[in-house]
This record gives C-alpha cells, sequence and structure tokens, in this order.
C-alpha cells in the first residue's frame, strides 16, 4: 500500500508511480550572462515523484471526502514528509506540490476519477 | 436484448406493423481502465459513457412513409410469449432516429432497418424501461 506521511492517499483506484526527469540541471550561457553559446551547470535537478491514478468512491460524497483529503495535504508553505510506493520503496523530504485532476468526474457504475499528484524533493 | 415479432410496435404515435424484430444493444462509448503497479492486467474498469441503441427491423413494404434521422420520440413495444396477452411485457424508451436504412435480399421481402439512440431522463436512469 502506498502511502504519504502514512497517509493512504491514493489506495481508493489503481494509481501508479513514475520518476520525472533526473540529472543535472543546464542554464544557457546568455541566460547567466557567460557569454553567447553553450549552457553551464547549475546543479542537479530536484526529484519529483510522480502518481498517476484514479480515485474511486460508491458515491459522489464518498469522492469528494478522498478529494478533500488529498487536498489537505496541499499545505503552503508544504511540509515534506516521506512517500512510500506500492512495493515498499520510500523517499523521505518529499513535499506534494500539485494535485491535477483530469477531465470530468466519470459516474458509471462507481464515481471515479483520473489524477496526476506530484512530490518534489527541495535541494 | 432480441425481440423477435413484438405484437405491437408504435414510435412517437404511430403504429408501425410488420415487425420482424427489434434489438437493443449497449455499448460502453468510453471506458475507464486503471492499471497498478502490480502486474499487466487492469485492476479496475467501468463504463462512465454509455450508449443505448435500438434496431427495428421491419417489411419494407408497410409504407412508403418512414421516420428521418432526428426524429424523436417514444418507442414502446409489446411482446408476450405466446399471441395472448398472458405474461405480456411493455418495453418502453425515449428514442431519437440516428438511421433509416433498406435491404432487399433474394430470398426474403425487403426489409427497412431503423436505428434509435435510446435517452435517459436524466443521465442516471436506464433508457429502456420494462413494464
Amino acid at each position: 500500500m502506498s502511502s504519504f506521511k502514512s497517509i493512504n492517499l491514493f489506495g481508493s483506484g489503481p494509481h501508479r508511480f513514475s520518476l520525472s526527469v533526473q540529472g543535472e540541471e543546464v542554464v544557457p550561457n546568455y541566460v547567466l550572462g557567460n557569454g553567447d553559446h553553450g549552457t553551464y551547470p547549475v546543479g542537479p535537478r530536484e526529484l519529483d515523484v510522480i502518481v498517476t491514478g484514479r480515485l474511486v468512491a460508491a458515491s459522489e460524497s464518498a469522492l469528494w471526502t478522498l478529494r478533500d483529503a488529498i487536498a489537505a495535504q496541499l499545505t503552503d508553505p508544504p511540509v515534506p514528509g516521506t512517500l512510500i510506493d506500492n512495493h515498499g520503496r520510500s523517499w523521505s523530504n518529499m513535499s506534494f506540490i500539485r494535485y491535477e485532476e483530469h477531465g470530468p468526474t466519470d459516474r458509471g457504475r462507481v464515481c471515479s476519477i483520473a489524477y496526476t499528484a506530484t512530490f518534489r524533493c527541495f535541494a | 436484448m432480441l425481440i423477435l415479432n413484438p405484437r405491437r410496435v408504435t414510435f412517437a404515435g404511430t403504429q408501425w406493423n410488420d415487425v420482424t424484430l427489434v434489438a437493443i444493444d449497449r455499448a460502453a462509448t468510453r471506458l475507464a481502465v486503471g492499471y497498478s503497479d502490480n502486474g499487466p492486467h487492469p485492476t479496475f474498469a467501468d463504463a462512465p459513457e454509455q450508449r443505448t441503441t435500438v434496431r427495428v427491423v421491419m417489411d419494407a413494404s408497410s409504407g412508403l412513409v418512414a421516420p428521418r434521422p432526428g426524429d424523436a420520440g417514444t418507442l414502446s413495444l409489446t411482446t408476450s410469449p405466446t399471441a395472448s396477452d398472458a405474461a405480456a411485457q411493455t418495453l418502453t424508451a425515449s428514442c431519437v432516429v440516428t438511421r433509416v436504412s433498406h435491404e432487399l435480399g433474394l430470398k426474403h421481402t425487403p426489409t427497412r432497418t431503423i436505428e434509435f439512440i435510446a435517452l435517459s431522463t436524466n443521465g442516471a436512469a436506464d433508457p429502456i424501461t420494462i413494464s
């Protein structure tokens, strides 16, 4: 079971974990005023862990309960915590920075909605 | 659902004779399918958008006047296991005509096929009512 700060935010439905681009952040030299061509390495990229899935609930109100639980973790400023995926892999010091829903709520046998949640390890 | 030789079929108040079959098909026009991190198979599937279509096949020689695509009305048919009213069931649906076609076969009489899309009253209620 996945979790963020020991809270099962995404377990109502299928969800998958992926990592964003990793490596060195490079900036064009002309942006930094260091010359007119080429790039300059400014440091490692911040790690983003992306959760893509679908919230699933038996009713409209139950789906809102799931959404509200997620929104409650989108604090300002972000409060970092440990993110754990479905296989026990954990990332510490992760901040929940973005939650995006895709399309309207699907109302079939159950109420569900697809989402993407982004967690970042700030440098 | 397939209904052969329904006893009485009406659409928008007009009775249709010589109906040989009424077929009601249901299909998901959009699927919500989800996969987990555990393997290749979906762990969730739902049909949040569905379409119920009704196909009425009748004798094409029953008249020159046929409905046109876009025509709307209540489609009603009555069927029973025997020629009597015993255990008769009535199927009702609010429908819109989507296609009218004809077929001429060498081994059977010409047929007219009228296709409908069935509408729900509020989006949640089943478009087909059986009483």
